[in-house]
């Protein structure tokens, strides 16, 4: 795909601005109806879906400059959190606001206009294989101590991937260190990678670096199939992302799971049991790719074709990415069987989530905005009396305990596999 | 005048370095296309606004004004808009400051007793409607969708859904605050008084009139920054407890609300049934909406809209299903009502008032919107109003085209016709073969009686030379055979007065001999009298229609 093939999209967006704001069915304040954190932060129409579309339209019949400053930054401070796109999507079905926001970072990139915020981390990330400006070799400490199987030493079914954050934030150590003792105590033939594991690539490609993606995508496949993996479990949902919606365009078949839905299945197999209660009022964050972006990939190789005149469809049909299917019961059965917890929900939940404000690459480059957008997270999850955030992705969490810390706030950032092991 | 250095220099001091801009990927985003009609055409005919010379975001009505008076000073037009869906709120001449004013979003009070709200123009009616329904009331949602700003159609007609028991936007509009061409900020109605925000004639400055002129402004005169509107009673729950995931989202309200789509055997029964649900004042939402579709299409396109794992490609499939087919039929001439009781003997009593309308009218509730899901998610539909974008749902682009206002019993003997002329088109292949009928529309105004407003819809692919070109035949098609009939103006040609195919003004002498060929040229020489007097340099521009004649 180029920019080009997205005219169509350009010229079919219809300037609704139902881009901006969550679904209109959902709104149930002013407070929490925005969708989108960049036009909400940023503010010129450019900064939506639906400036995007009119400046790639303009890109596309040359009345502007490639080689700009502004192009470059409303192009890169865009999360992309995919609200956009489900809002988009509740009328509109021949339209796509996010993949089109994605060609136009590979665009920028593929001519060079990069940020420099973000080639520290490229280049970081071409030497030492992880986004976090670590050292390689300390990939696999987090593990340390851990009685878990090494991949690359003895086979496994189950190979649970780390991701580069949990890997390198010690302070979210716990949570992998929970999650795959959680899986190996209820008897999966669990394997990690140690220092062997790579960046998933899922940042760098919705960054605009195609090529970046490409080689640690690919890299990860031939690894997983030489050891014989038959499942890939993470606890980073930018992981999930790559390996459930990116890899098999490039011919994975590994079954993927989040911990949280491999929890939701060894609690339904009552092979995890819970012991002492966690009284405790709790709110769920969707992260949006385990949420809105976390719908399987489903093959698709068809041209368009028209019904009834002008009916624009595909032959066969093509898949619709809407956000319905994404991950959003998983995480909120586990909490709802931890004995003890109240889940109580904030308005913009499950597809229509409001983001965490670290995707896209936008932590990198736009730390104040990055910033802004998680601490409005913290404020509604405020709005519910719930003492804690929980979420499955270790990116939000990240987000959200810097956002915390910075207005001292004291609502509590936890992840699901936290609270399940605190209970077993 | 150009912008120089010194006069960005004067709105950056005004509105703060973060809130202009003149770079050209922003002013780019800014263009809105446009052609000879309001939607878009595509590569091959669309053309672009012109680009403004600088968008502001100001934050208050003093910046709004101080922006004004730099305007004023130099020369330069001044375009306003408030959520921008609209071309007419994109400049249409060089040398233009472009306000779009979504920081100012404040809704500024609900008083409930009195049952009105004050608003900024950022506010939209989803939002407005959602805070509303907490006080136990409700907003007229304009036919532009729940995404469109209440504020922006104050001065024009606005007709939505609801206008059977909330009435037309400029009905509702009880004062306000107007930054007049000029830069002087006018407060009128008792608020003009310092009496507060109730009523729209005063004491105090009575600009009502003024402002609405023929047909509103269209973001020509002046700026208005705050309004106060009268708003109504929702006998529902505080929060829209609102179910199910995207697309098919749907609301399970109390006993008290009511949603029926409502098929007749003839136009007549239909228009008769206008006519006795007037004279009964029963309603909450009255209109006709979900033809906008197509009658041949419609029941298949609900059962996609109301089943979340159902595409677009399902329709030819769901087409030939029988239960559709029976829906098809049922649902010739149809329209939708929602009835909110105000207590239960008012329910009781609205629905007996309905069953004995359709006794009398030979009438039915169409069957397959009775079912729970689809009659749930109708509801919603209906209430939020945010579905407006369902309009582009086939192919990317549409536009009105044959359409009229007026008494049911005139508008029914004409929508035949337009059904077979459309049909005729429809064979060639250019647009959307719907079945010729996508007309829709408002039924009825406040308080019931007298209009009818439908417009059909011509969907086509903008992306297509072929459908573009075809369409545009239509287009001419149907205004003549709308004029041999003396159907009155056909829609699709509604800019085509103000701007010339490249997004600029017309010329005024074209102008003149347009407003010159209406049935009412004195109102377009009045309101260069209006606009002498209010925008003595010229600020506005020629969306405030005037002959010079
Ligand atoms: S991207 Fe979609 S939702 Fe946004 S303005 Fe365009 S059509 Fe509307
Ligand atoms: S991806 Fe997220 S931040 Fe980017 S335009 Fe869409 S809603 Fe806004």
């Amino acid at each position: 795909m180029a920019l080009e093939d997205f005219r169509r999209d350009q010229e079919r967006c219809s300037e609704c601005n139902s881009c901006k704001w969550i679904p209109f069915d959902q709104i149930k304040s002013q407070r929490f109806a925005i969708g989108c954190p960049s036009i909400a932060y940023n503010n010129f129409t450019g900064y939506s879906a639906r400036g995007r579309f009119a400046i790639g339209l303009a890109l596309n019949e040359g009345r502007i400059d490639l080689y700009s400053d502004k192009l470059q930054e409303i192009v890169f401070k865009c999360l992309t959190c995919g609200n956009c796109d489900v809002a988009h999507k509740v009328c509109r079905y021949d339209v796509e606001p996010l993949d089109h926001i994605l060609e136009m970072r590979k665009t920028l990139t593929g001519a060079g206009q990069v940020l420099l915020e973000h080639m520290i981390y490229i280049d970081h990330l071409r030497k030492e294989d992880n986004m976090m400006l670590e050292p390689k070799a300390k990939r696999g400490d987090w593990a340390k101590g851990l009685d878990v199987k090494i991949a690359t030493d003895e086979p496994c079914e189950v190979i649970y991937h780390a991701g580069c954050r949990f890997s390198f934030d010690e302070e979210l150590w716990p949570s992998a260190r929970s999650a795959a003792t959680i899986l190996k105590n209820a008897g999966v033939d669990v394997g990690i990678m140690g220092k062997d594991e790579a960046c998933c690539g899922s940042r760098v490609h919705s960054m605009g670096f195609e090529g970046e993606y490409r080689k640690f995508a690919e890299n990860a496949i031939d690894a997983w199939k030489t050891q014989g993996v038959k499942t890939v479990v993470t606890s980073c949902s930018d992981c999930y992302y790559a390996f459930n919606r990116l890899y098999p365009r490039l011919g994975a078949h590994f079954e993927v799971l989040h911990t949280v839905q491999y929890l939701e299945r060894l609690i339904k197999e009552g092979k995890i049991k819970f012991g002492k209660s966690i009284p405790m009022k709790v709110t769920y964050h969707d992260p949006c790719h385990l949420g809105r972006q976390g719908e399987s990939y489903v093959p698709w190789d068809g041209v368009a074709k028209k019904i009834k005149g002008q009916i624009n469809l595909f032959n066969p049909p093509k898949p619709r990415y809407t956000g319905a299917r994404g991950v959003y019961d998983a995480p909120r059965n586990v909490l709802k069987s931890i004995p003890g917890i109240e889940l109580v929900e904030m308005e913009r939940i499950r597809e229509y989530a409001w983001c965490c404000g670290a995707g896209g690459g936008v932590r990198m480059a736009y730390p104040e905005f990055s910033g802004w957008t998680a601490a409005e997270r913290i404020e509604e999850a405020k709005s519910t009396g719930a003492e804690a955030i929980v979420t499955t992705c270790g990116h939000c969490e990240r987000n959200f305990l810097d956002a915390v810390e910075t207005a001292g706030e004291k609502m509590k950032v936890l992840d699901v596999v936290q609270l399940v092991e605190q209970t077993m | 005048m150009a912008l120089t250095k010194k006069i960005y220099q004067l709105f950056e001091d005004i509105v703060g370095p973060e809130n202009i801009s003149n770079d050209p990927v922003v002013l780019a985003s800014y263009q809105n296309p446009i052609n000879r009609a309001s939607n878009h055409m595509g590569p091959f005919y669309d053309v672009f606004t012109p680009q403004a010379v600088a968008v502001l975001l100001p934050a208050c009505t003093e910046e709004v004004s101080n922006i004004i008076k730099v305007c004023n000073k130099y020369g330069l037009k001044l375009k306003a808009f408030s959520t921008g869906w609209s071309g007419m709120g994109y400049p249409c001449e060089d040398d233009t400051i472009q306000l779009d004013l979504r920081r100012m979003n404040k809704i500024i009070q609900i008083d409930d007793k009195n049952c009105f709200a004050v608003i900024e123009p950022y506010v939209i009616a989803a939002v407005l409607q959602a805070e509303l329904m907490k006080y136990g009331l409700n907003t007229h949602n304009i036919g532009a969708g729940a995404q469109a700003s209440p504020l922006a159609s104050c001065a024009y007609l606005g007709p939505g859904p609801d206008s059977v028991f909330m009435g037309f936007s400029n009905e509702n509009l009880l004062g306000g605050e107007w930054v007049l061409p000029n830069g002087e900020i006018v407060r009128f109605g008792t608020l003009g008084s310092g009496s507060g925000w109730h009523y729209g004639e005063g004491p105090g400055p009575s600009v009502r009139a003024v402002l609405k002129g023929l047909l509103g402004s269209m973001g020509a005169m002046g700026v208005i920054t705050k309004v106060a509107l009268k708003v109504y009673p929702w006998p529902g729950p505080a929060v829209l407890p609102v179910k199910g995931t995207i697309p098919a989202y749907y609301t399970e309200l109390p006993d008290n609300f009511k949603y029926y789509t409502l098929g007749f055997p003839t136009w007549q029964a239909f228009a008769d049934a206008q006519h006795k649900i007037w004279d009964a004042q029963i309603g909450y939402i009255l209109h006709r909406q979900f033809n906008k579709m197509g009658c041949d299409l419609k029941a298949g396109v609900i059962r996609i809209l109301t089943e979340s794992d159902r595409h677009l490609n399902d329709l030819e499939e769901l087409l030939e299903d029988p239960e559709v087919k029976r829906h098809t039929e049922e649902a010739r001439h149809d329209f939708e009502i929602v009835l909110a009781g105000m207590t239960p003997r008012d329910i009781e009593w609205q629905e007996k008032a309905l069953e004995e309308i359709l006794a009398e009218t030979g009438g039915w509730k169409v069957k397959a919107m009775q079912d729970p899901m689809r009659n749930a998610w109708g509801m919603l539909y209906l209430i939020r109003w945010g579905h407006k974008n369902l309009n582009y749902l086939y192919s990317g682009s549409y536009e009105g085209t044959a359409g009229m206002s007026g008494s049911p019993d005139f508008g029914i003997q004409h929508i035949d016709k337009v059904k077979a002329f459309k049909q005729e088109w429809d064979k060639k292949g250019m647009m959307v073969a719907d079945g010729g009928d996508s007309s829709m529309g408002s039924v009825g105004v406040i308080g019931g009686g007298g209009g009818f407003g439908w417009e059909v819809h011509a969907c086509f692919d903008s992306h297509s030379k072929e459908s573009v070109e075809g369409t545009l035949e239509f287009f001419d098609a149907m205004a003549k055979f709308m004029k041999e009939n003396r159907l009155g103006p056909e829609k699709s040609k509604h800019m085509e007065p103000m701007r010339q195919s490249d997004g600029r003004a017309t010329p005024q002498e074209a102008r003149n001999k347009m407003f010159g060929a209406t049935p009412f040229p004195i109102v377009y020489k009045y309101q260069k009298k209006v606009k002498d007097a209010f925008d003595p340099y010229d600020l506005g521009d020629v969306f405030y229609k005037y002959s010079t004649d």
